[in-house]
């Protein structure tokens, strides 16, 4: 048979006929108490040894205890003082027996108290009188420390508890395991036990031979923490970014694609936002020293937005009553939004023309000379996302961002009614923050004006919205600075230490 | 977006309410008005989105206020009286060629009343105004004024040009007389306008009989000074687009018979040889005629969302301060009022968003549109996707980095010239006015990127793989824009053993996840070091470089260990 090393050394060690106590075994085969007492329980558990339990009280002296062994018991050291002051005949004054037995501080309550109480003797008035017959060596109290100190053991319960009230032992139950060879056991030890391999490491030799069966497998301490590996993670805007877009894929959205550097004629013009608009200006947008224009815009497209601009569109509209210059169209800045893509995609531009209807989206950067701080950039994501059908109205637009941004946890939306020069109506969107209840801006949407749609040939209704995707991150996820996440001041640590978007 | 000041008791005298504070705001709100703190004076800053200028001031305001309480219902014109005052428009700068104006009487001033004129104006100014580009508003006093300046007789005044050099007169805060070009060189008032006749050979001018009062945009004279004594004013608003200078002095002419005056009409005469549009006729203003919309019933309940009757939309239209009246012939519309101080009525939506906001679009009731369409992701982000998810498996942290970087890091510091024939040496896309140094081009390639990460991050743990898919951009003509727009694929190895082998395993293993052939023969590049540095080739095409980052580089980044790197264009894994 074969067993673990310190199986083998345990049954050895054992004896058939006396129970004895683990730790004698383990002292006697060098093995530590617990790694015995684990080898005799599953010798145990195979039934080659018989284990039985006894409870055992144990007595130990306190200090105070081991004290008075060596200096003897205060009430005894007050009386021999007392025998010597002749205060057997007439009382003798407490200060003075005091000072000859030493005793100060608590020790002085002490002797006094058991003094009495054994009948060495009565304290009156400061006055002590000793009693004559009494026997200090006799003190039941004495000779019990004394036995104790010495390793032997004391059955008088009673005395013991009045030894522990003083404070000068203390008592401990306590399991002594006694193990014996059992028949089986002995039977093992005589056709031959030998010592099985541990093993630490599993290796593909050890499996492939078989050997595996006849090994052990060390214990590991498997609670304890490990090193973690170096490791790649998806950016957590990312993660973002990919869970809107799997919402917004699966409310049938498509995605768009298309130029950071274009034509504010794309940007701005196919969005009915005048050229002497304020945020047409450098302060917000970011205008290109090189290259300076666009080559082709569609020439007929160029005309009817040209003529949206100053005239409007059909009988009763009325235009801006602003300059509208072919070479302002063309000149090239870094998108401001993405719905120059949208603009691109509607007019057929992109990928032809579109029937509706027809749902898209992207979620891409933007560019905005804005002042940077912990919750601007100059360039962010935007989340934008149009719906291309006949007869759309307020309700559907409102019907259809409720249901986005439930999927964020954002509730209870309110729409406020706004004003852009694209869309009419237009909505600031609120919503309640699933964490702390806030009412928060969530975005800006709105149905897109006849002066934008018409000229770009669309004929049925198009409603819109966009929101910075930075926004929905710090909203859902609490961050203060978006500084930490997005660009090269980002936070290694930060980025590897948050938490997945899911 | 603007901000206008109101003191909430002003507001409340003009409204005629005795609401709280609390319930002021909340009314505000609904009107998109939104509360943004208090001023030093204790009055509401109130912002709100540019389209309704004629709520630029608290007269303004409480019209809006008093529609929404149903005191006032209606296209409300106040009055006006026959003109006795002309303008007569000759010869001014054909840069600014339109003029128009007013005459109020019978005010009376505080400070309050007077903040308060003076608040519109330079409201108007910073919108429609486009800082007083477009437009620019000058009001005087009446009593200071002299007519007959002109040649038409009597009560005449004259927009005209002037020399910058040879005019005198005493401007706003100041004491002494001062020639045009003074004002705009020096005066703290004037030389903030300077540039809105910078390049003009004579500059806008108007005269009285007694000389040069008013030097628009840029001063008025201390003569004509509105004080709180001032009764009758005289209004005149210069500009580049008559209609544009017309509405702003509706807006105004309104706000001032709020406060109780009685607006008279003034005559703009053009004479025959002046520039623009108008040589020749002569205009009555302020022009309060009342224009019409045509909307149509089965608009409004498509675009709102809501069966309608037509009384509920004529009560809208009332409660909205317009009117309306049906016609109902085959298909019924109606014919909608719009007062003079509306300036964002460009089209019949426009009046449909005025009937669904005084319904409450609040109110309604979300429908999600039963329309169904099939939902995808784009080629190119799912390709990006992909290998971003496979630099992931590889162990690489996947990072987000501007594309706007300085010309300096993207080529300077890792040893680069633009317009060289290595990757990332291609010529920037340049912003005109950058935001700082660091923000003065988009970058060419991804890896000054990454080494910036690498250098803010020296306090973090190693080793530090670093991956990004991101855009970088160059010029080509070729290209319509005139940028050749591509995503990049860039990776720094960061730790104390990297080495040229472990990039070129990564980068073999992600090829080869794509069933890309890679090769990788010999080249130099200075950001890497010779002999350890190699084109990337896939798929027979040469894509980008790979090799470890020279000790001159890393120097120069702060960096204490060895970084190998690889970076090539995203579109050879197609």
């Amino acid at each position: 048979m074969q067993l673990p090393e310190a199986q083998v050394a345990v049954l050895k060690t054992a004896d058939a006929d006396t129970d004895r106590p683990i730790t004698e075994l383990a002292e006697e085969a060098d093995l530590k108490v617990e790694t015995a007492t684990g080898a005799a329980l599953a010798l145990a558990e195979e039934g080659l040894l018989s284990v039985t339990e006894r409870e055992e009280a144990t007595t130990t002296l306190t200090e105070e205890g081991r004290e008075y062994v060596e200096q003897g018991l205060p009430e005894l050291r007050l009386y021999e003082a007392a025998l010597e002051a002749g205060a057997d005949d007439e009382p003798v004054s407490l200060g003075q027996l005091l000072g000859e037995a030493g005793l100060d501080g608590p020790a002085v309550d002490i002797a006094l108290a058991n003094f009495a109480r054994k009948g060495y003797g009565t304290v009156d008035s400061g006055e002590v009188s000793a009693t004559a017959d009494a026997d200090p060596d006799a003190d039941d109290e004495r000779r019990a420390l004394d036995a104790l100190d010495a390793g032997e053991t004391v059955e008088d319960t009673e005395l013991l508890d009045q030894l522990e009230s003083r404070g000068l032992i203390e008592r401990q139950e306590s399991t002594t395991r006694l193990v014996s060879v059992s028949d089986d056991g002995v039977t093992a030890l005589m056709e031959g036990v030998e010592v099985a391999e541990t093993v630490g490491q599993v290796s593909p030799e050890l499996i492939t031979s078989g050997e595996w069966r006849d090994v052990e497998f060390a214990e590991y301490n498997v609670e304890a923490e490990a090193e973690e590996p170096a490791h790649g993670r998806e950016h957590i805007l990312r993660q973002t970014a990919n869970r809107v877009k799997d919402v917004l894929v699966g409310m049938g959205f498509k995605e768009m694609d298309g130029p950071h550097v274009d034509a504010q004629f794309w940007i701005n013009d196919c969005l009915f936002m005048p050229q002497d608009h304020p945020a047409r200006t450098h302060w917000d947008q970011f205008d290109l020293e090189s290259p300076e224009e666009i080559q082709d815009l569609p020439d007929e497209l160029v005309e009817r937005v040209r003529s949206a601009h100053l005239e409007g569109v059909g009988e009763d509209s009325e235009g801006y009553h602003s300059p509208w210059e072919e070479s302002v169209a063309r000149s090239l800045d870094l998108r401001g939004h993405t719905t120059s893509l949208s603009m691109r995609h509607l007019s057929g531009f992109a990928k032809g023309d579109l029937e509706p209807p027809e749902r898209y989206f992207s979620v891409e950067k933007v560019y905005r000379n804005d002042t940077l701080d912990p919750t601007h950039l100059l360039e962010f994501f935007q989340i934008e996302g149009w719906v291309l059908a006949e007869d759309l109205s307020a309700r559907d637009l409102m019907g259809t961002f409720t249901e986005f941004y439930e999927q964020f946890g954002i509730t209870d939306l309110d729409f406020k009614p706004h004003y852009n020069p694209y869309t009419e109506p237009s909505f600031e969107l609120f919503g309640t923050h699933p964490e702390t209840g806030e009412i928060v801006e969530v975005g800006n949407s709105g149905i897109f004006r006849a002066e934008v749609l018409e000229p770009l040939g669309v004929e049925a209704d198009v409603m819109a919205w966009g929101l910075s995707l930075e926004r929905l991150l710090m909203l859902m996820y609490g961050f203060e600075d978006i500084r930490d996440v997005h660009g090269t001041l980002c936070d290694l640590e930060l980025l590897r230490d948050v938490e997945v978007v899911y | 977006m603007p901000v206008v000041d109101v003191d909430p008791d002003e507001l409340r005298q003009l409204v005629g309410t005795d609401k709280d504070d609390d319930e002021l705001r909340e009314d505000l709100f609904a009107l998109g008005l939104e509360f943004e703190g208090w001023t030093d004076e204790d009055e509401f800053q109130l912002e709100f989105a540019p389209d309704r200028l004629d709520r630029l001031s608290v007269e303004g305001i409480a019209r809006s206020l008093r529609y929404q309480y149903g005191t006032d219902r209606g296209v409300y014109v106040p009055n006006t009286n026959d003109p006795e005052w002309t303008i007569e428009v000759d010869g001014p700068p054909a840069e600014r060629p339109y003029v128009t104006g007013a005459v109020v009487r019978g005010l009376e001033f505080d400070e309050e009343s007077l903040e308060s004129l003076i608040q519109i104006q330079e409201k108007l100014h910073a919108t429609m105004g486009r800082q007083r580009a477009k437009g620019a508003i000058g009001v005087h006093d009446l009593v200071a004024l002299k007519g007959a300046a002109g040649t038409g007789g009597e009560k005449t005044i004259r927009y005209t040009s002037m020399d910058p050099d040879e005019e005198r007169f005493v401007p706003l805060e100041s004491e002494e007389g001062m020639t045009p070009r003074e004002v705009t060189d020096s005066h703290h008032m004037g030389s903030q306008y300077a540039d809105l006749v910078d390049g003009f050979e004579e500059y806008p001018a108007i005269y009285d009989d007694i000389g040069l009062f008013s030097f628009p945009p840029v001063i008025n004279g201390r003569r004509t000074e509105v004080t709180e004594d001032s009764r009758d004013l005289l209004i005149e608003m210069t500009g580049t687009d008559q209609w544009t200078v017309d509405h702003m002095c509706n807006i105004v002419c309104y706000a001032l018979s709020a406060r109780g005056g009685t607006v008279e009409r003034v005559t703009v005469e053009y004479t025959d040889d002046t520039p623009g549009e108008y040589a020749g006729r002569s205009l009555d203003r302020p022009d309060f005629s009342v224009k019409t919309k045509t909307v149509a019933h089965d608009r409004i309940e498509s675009i709102v969302g809501v069966e309608f009757d037509s009384g509920t939309v004529l009560d809208c239209l009332e409660r909205a301060g317009l009117d309306g009246t049906v016609d109902d012939d085959e298909e019924v519309t109606y014919e909608v009022e719009i007062p003079p101080y509306r300036v964002d009525v460009l089209h019949p939506l426009d009046v449909i968003d005025d009937i669904g906001r005084a319904y409450g679009f609040n109110d309604l009731e979300p429908r999600y549109p039963d329309v169904s369409t099939v939902g995808g992701r784009h080629e190119r982000s799912r390709l990006e996707d992909a290998a971003r998810d496979t630099l992931v498996g590889l162990g690489f942290e996947d990072l987000l980095n501007f594309h706007m970087i300085s010309t300096e890091e993207n080529f300077d510091r890792l040893g680069i010239e633009p317009g060289s024939d290595v990757l990332g040496g291609g010529q920037p896309v340049t912003i005109r006015e950058p935001y700082s140094e660091a923000y003065e081009i988009l970058r060419t390639w991804a890896l000054p990127s990454l080494l910036l990460v690498l250098e803010n991050n020296t306090h973090r743990e190693y080793p530090q793989h670093l991956s990004e898919i991101g855009l970088a951009a160059e010029l080509d003509d070729s290209e319509n824009t005139g940028v050749a727009e591509r995503r990049t694929v860039a990776a720094v190895l960061a730790d104390t053993e990297a080495s040229y082998e472990d990039a070129r395993g990564r980068l073999q293993a992600l090829a080869k996840a794509f069933d890309a052939d890679l090769a990788t023969p010999p080249t130099e590049h200075p950001t890497f070091i010779p002999g350890r540095t190699a084109e990337v080739v896939l798929d027979g095409e040469s894509v980008g470089v790979i090799g470890e980052i020279h000790p001159k580089v890393l120097v120069e980044h702060d960096l204490e260990l060895p970084v190998a790197a690889f970076e090539f264009r995203l579109d050879a894994l197609e």
